[in-house]
């Protein structure tokens, strides 16, 4: 920006700390609980600062309840759901991009018109169809659909990247021989590398975090993903809040990383081209 | 053109997709359509009853009489109150945090990483965090808050601080909207980025034309930043409108300590008729169609809006 001056600079810095430790509160104080005793969780007055230490607690939080087997349950989706959704909206998106195709027109519309639906009007033939399957009680309800196109949204990012890149890439990788099963994958996935971090990483994101659909489907708490398994640290004979907030911090660990991650490679990415 | 084999074509690509398409969306939505003009508990299919617009009826508050369901419409006016103030507030901290960021200092990647934290966490950490904190007798909040009181309560004339009573958060029927909706502006890292990574596609060399015209701060950031950035408001505003109208997992945890009728959001109504007894699935179509009216006349007069607002770098 222009005209920074040092007085402006240091005042953004303050405000940004000033904004940063506001919204850092929540955080420090699920820090503090989950480093405390149930006793002294509960004390009143509360306070911050905690006078017995008890890392121990993060320990704990896997003695409990399965909380190791929540964490392997939720990777074990999200994994399966996000491979198919990269799999499938990108080949949707390269045939609606550019392959001849009857009824182009129509299914590109019944795309964006399914990008506005919202999910709730599907909510309940969905759970009357998985429920005739018998798919109710496994994890089939919560991946199969991700292997069919894996959202509406995922296709069309596909769709838009791939319609960008010029089509005589395309003839001379056919001049060569290369089959279309060949060309998209090795050529056109490895050019859409940040669309495919992208959208990985957001979907992956969605199905960590999701519980609508896994507490329809899901019973036995053994299947539960992270995001059901916090909430029986609440709900079994009172409130472990100490072990709740620790858990809750475990659980936001993988995502920290995976952002991360992305992050860097979306950069790269988008820098290398 | 050399004739390709059915392997090579579109659709064998696009299959997937298309299977999915039709089984998961249009014939869904041709059941959810039927279902919602009848009468139906999901145990049989000869229980099945049609009862024509009822349904409807009981979700149009001005068709009179007892046909109608108040508890559907409070939730109704829950949600549209509370779309509406979360996601405006939570787009202004957006934009305000994306602003402040964009600029080459140093530390600027360590505040990004702060305020897109929350946005990582599932929204069950979220709530029981935010209960947590919120808590009128362990959380941290009201312990500051006593504490600010019982010091102003030391000065002469304002001792009624010492005996005020602190809000009661999420825990009451009047706090926990306001509450949420706090809650709400705190998760604005994902709208942030959008508007981080939009700030950082314009041109210098328009700020550098703009000064050279004499524009000031103001002008510069009316004239120049915004039209700029209008593409990434629409696009969050409505995306965040879609999804706070469909608000349902907070709803749900802190319905189910609390039965705060404060709290009953239109999803959360819509669950309990349709999965719990006596299970109402007819009635729940019909509740998620309305839905789908009421987002899709929010969101069609934005777009309409929008599309004479907004300004795109490239005509299409």
């Amino acid at each position: 920006m222009i005209g920074c001056g040092r007085r402006h600079t240091r005042a953004v810095y303050l405000l940004l700390t000033v904004i940063a430790i506001i919204a850092l509160i929540p955080f420090v104080w699920s820090v503090s609980t989950s480093l405390k005793s149930l006793e002294d969780a509960y004390a009143f007055p509360p306070s911050l600062t905690v006078d017995d230490v008890r890392w121990s607690n993060y320990g704990d939080v896997f003695e409990k309840l399965p909380f190791g087997r929540f964490l392997l349950n939720s990777a074990v989706i999200a994994l399966a759901a996000v491979t198919g959704a990269v799999v499938t909206s990108s080949m949707a998106g390269y045939a609606l991009a550019r392959l001849p195709m009857r009824g182009k027109r129509v299914w590109f519309v019944l795309l964006v018109a399914s990008l506005m639906l919202p999910s709730q009007v599907l909510l309940i033939p969905h759970f009357l169809m998985y429920e005739s399957l018998g798919w109710v009680g496994t994890y089939k309800p919560l991946i199969v659909p991700a292997w069919l196109g894996g959202g509406a949204f995922n296709v069309f990012l596909f769709r838009q990247y791939f319609r960008s890149i010029a089509m005589d890439v395309e003839e001379a990788a056919v001049l060569d021989g290369a089959t279309r099963w060949q060309f998209y994958r090795f050529v056109l996935m490895p050019m859409a590398k940040p669309v495919v971090v992208a959208v990985a990483v957001l979907s992956l994101l969605y199905h960590w975090q999701a519980f609508l659909n896994p507490l329809l489907y899901l019973s036995d708490f053994r299947k539960y993903p992270v995001s059901l398994g916090l909430r029986m640290y609440q709900t079994m004979a009172g409130t472990w809040v100490n072990l709740l907030m620790a858990a809750s911090l475990i659980a936001v660990v993988p995502m920290v990383i995976v952002f991360f991650v992305g992050f860097r490679v979306f950069d790269a990415g988008r820098r290398g081209d | 053109m050399v004739k390709r084999s059915w392997r090579e074509s579109g659709v064998a690509f696009a299959l997937p997709w298309m299977v999915g398409m039709v089984t998961l969306t249009l014939v869904p939505m041709a059941v959810s359509l039927t279902l919602s003009f009848a009468r139906w508990d999901g145990l049989g299919f000869d229980s099945i009853g049609w009862v024509g617009s009822a349904h409807y009826e009981r979700l149009w508050p001005w068709s009179g009489g007892e046909s109608v369901d108040p508890r559907a419409v409070r939730a109704l006016t829950n949600t549209v109150a509370y779309s509406l103030f979360a996601v405006s507030l939570n787009l202004m901290a957006a934009m305000v945090l994306a602003l402040l960021l964009n600029r080459r200092l140093r530390g600027m990647v360590v505040f990004r990483t702060v305020f897109f934290l929350p946005y990582l966490l599932s929204s069950v950490a979220t709530v029981m965090m935010w209960s947590w904190l919120f808590n009128p007798r362990f959380g941290l909040v009201n312990r500051g808050l006593r504490v600010v009181c019982d010091f102003l309560a030391m000065w002469p004339g304002l001792d009624g601080f010492a005996t005020i009573e602190l809000p009661g958060w999420l825990y009451s029927e009047a706090g926990c909207m306001p509450t949420l909706v706090l809650m709400h502006v705190w998760l604005c890292g994902g709208p942030m980025l959008v508007f981080l990574a939009a700030l950082q596609r314009v041109p210098m060399s328009l700020y550098e034309a703009a000064a050279l015209d004499g524009a000031g701060r103001w002008r510069r950031f009316w004239h120049v930043t915004m039209p700029q950035l209008s593409p990434a408001v629409l696009f969050n505003l409505v995306i965040g409108l879609i999804f706070a109208m469909q608000t349902f997992d907070r709803a749900y945890l802190l319905y189910n300590r609390s039965q705060n009728d404060g709290l009953l959001f239109y999803m959360l109504y819509l669950y309990r008729i349709a999965f719990e007894t006596p299970f109402r699935i007819g009635f729940a179509s019909a509740m998620a169609w309305v839905l789908f009216v009421v987002i899709a006349v929010m969101v069609v007069p934005v777009l309409i809006v929008g599309r004479r607002v907004v300004f795109y770098a490239v005509r299409r």
